[in-house]
């Protein structure tokens, strides 16, 4: 194949398959990296940041030792590049995943007393929070024992 | 022609090597073998994100219980365990590349390098497993430890020792496909031609290292 895409060179040597052979220093490169980045690690977690600074450190460091591993150990580097959009796609939407998870399950349960304090207009959602009107009408509502929703938005 | 390939295919080693017929060449052959454990990778990272999904939603709802439960694993045979299955990987990469050069006896080292490192790592984590169970930390009804000063100290560890356990397994399967790379490595029956097998069970054991590389500092070092 005498493609422009071709990625290395060994395409033109026939129908044997002549294997990209990777030399032995960024192996060890690659290997005293993760190394090193595992001292630093651990180190960082015996120096007390805040627990959201120091999985951060934790995460940033964890995520550039798995990059190495891809890069260098997994090929990536100089296999496909299609190989790295298939290994990338499964990221993103690990990400999407987990962080959209966390949009829910962090949050429940800090909202629901905010709405019975003041209750959402749906007709004036963006109006100012006039406290002293707002104020007697919601606590007329529980009350009132739902009067077909008309006021505040239906609970489920 | 013909005969003179065969020859220089015996000279090469992979004799029983073919290109299947619907390839062009040797190294459509290849990606797509490669495609599919790529695939088949990314399954494991989405299998394995549900997990960590999990860790991370009872973590938000139980903190105090996750940073006192987590220290009470030990960081020193985590932090060895991680040297342990880097190590691997450089012996398992050091493998392929053998492989790809041709070099039989080579290949044979690294590999069994490889299974008794992996070994190593299931010997460490035994340990860990024993001074845990003793302490009565399994999950749910059997978890009957004290002293904890939060709630659900339980939760840590049933997380712990369900991520840890999957992730073990993945690596007793490692041992398993490397030994079966290992035998057919010392029948001859890899060369430059011919590595696949080798370089995608490197794939999957570069995977089980990756997942150990997030295991190990949200369990261990942060929780």
């Amino acid at each position: 194949m005498s493609h422009a895409e071709s990625h290395d060179s060994h395409h033109s040597h026939g129908p044997d398959h002549v294997p990209h052979v990777t030399p032995l220093p960024v192996y060890l490169a690659t290997f005293g990296t993760l190394c090193v980045l595992t001292v630093v690690t651990v180190g960082a977690s015996y120096i007390n940041l805040g627990t959201t600074v120091n999985l951060f450190i934790a995460l940033i460091i964890a995520t550039i030792k798995a990059t190495v591993v891809a890069l260098f150990f997994m090929h990536l580097k100089s296999d496909l590049r299609f190989h790295s959009v298939v290994f990338g796609s499964s990221v993103v939407f690990l990400i999407i995943f987990i962080s959209f998870t966390m949009f829910d399950t962090n949050v429940r349960g800090q909202f629901e007393p905010q709405k019975r304090h003041r209750p959402a207009i749906m007709t004036d959602p963006f109006a100012a929070p006039s406290a002293p009107t707002a104020t007697p009408s919601a606590a007329a509502a529980p009350a009132g024992s739902a009067p077909a929703g008309s006021q505040a938005p239906a609970h489920p | 022609m013909m005969s003179a390939s065969t020859e220089a295919a015996q000279e090469k080693g992979s004799p029983d090597f073919v290109v299947a017929h619907h390839f062009d060449k040797a190294d459509t052959q290849f990606d797509a073998g490669r495609l599919g454990i790529w695939l088949f990778l990314v399954t494991e990272i989405l299998f394995f994100g549900g997990l960590f999904c999990a860790f991370f939603i009872y973590r938000g709802w139980y903190f105090d219980s996750f940073v006192e439960a987590h220290h009470h694993l030990d960081k020193k045979m985590g932090a060895l365990n991680t040297v342990f299955l880097i190590t691997s990987s450089l012996t398992m990469a050091l493998g392929v590349r053998s492989a790809q050069r041709s070099a039989r006896k080579e290949t044979v080292g690294f590999l069994l390098a490889t299974v008794l490192l992996a070994c190593a790592f299931l010997v460490v984590k035994y340990f860990e497993y024993t001074h845990k169970i003793h302490d009565g930390l399994l999950p749910g009804a059997m978890f009957h430890a004290q002293g904890f000063t939060t709630q659900h100290p339980g939760v840590f560890y049933a997380i712990y020792f369900v991520m840890t356990g999957i992730h073990g397994l993945h690596v007793v399967i490692g041992i398993g496909l490397i030994l079966w790379i290992l035998i057919r490595a010392q029948k001859g029956e890899f060369s430059s031609r011919y590595y696949a097998p080798v370089e995608g069970v490197g794939l999957y054991w570069h995977l089980v290292d990756l997942i150990w590389i997030y295991l190990f500092p949200l369990l261990y070092l942060v929780g």
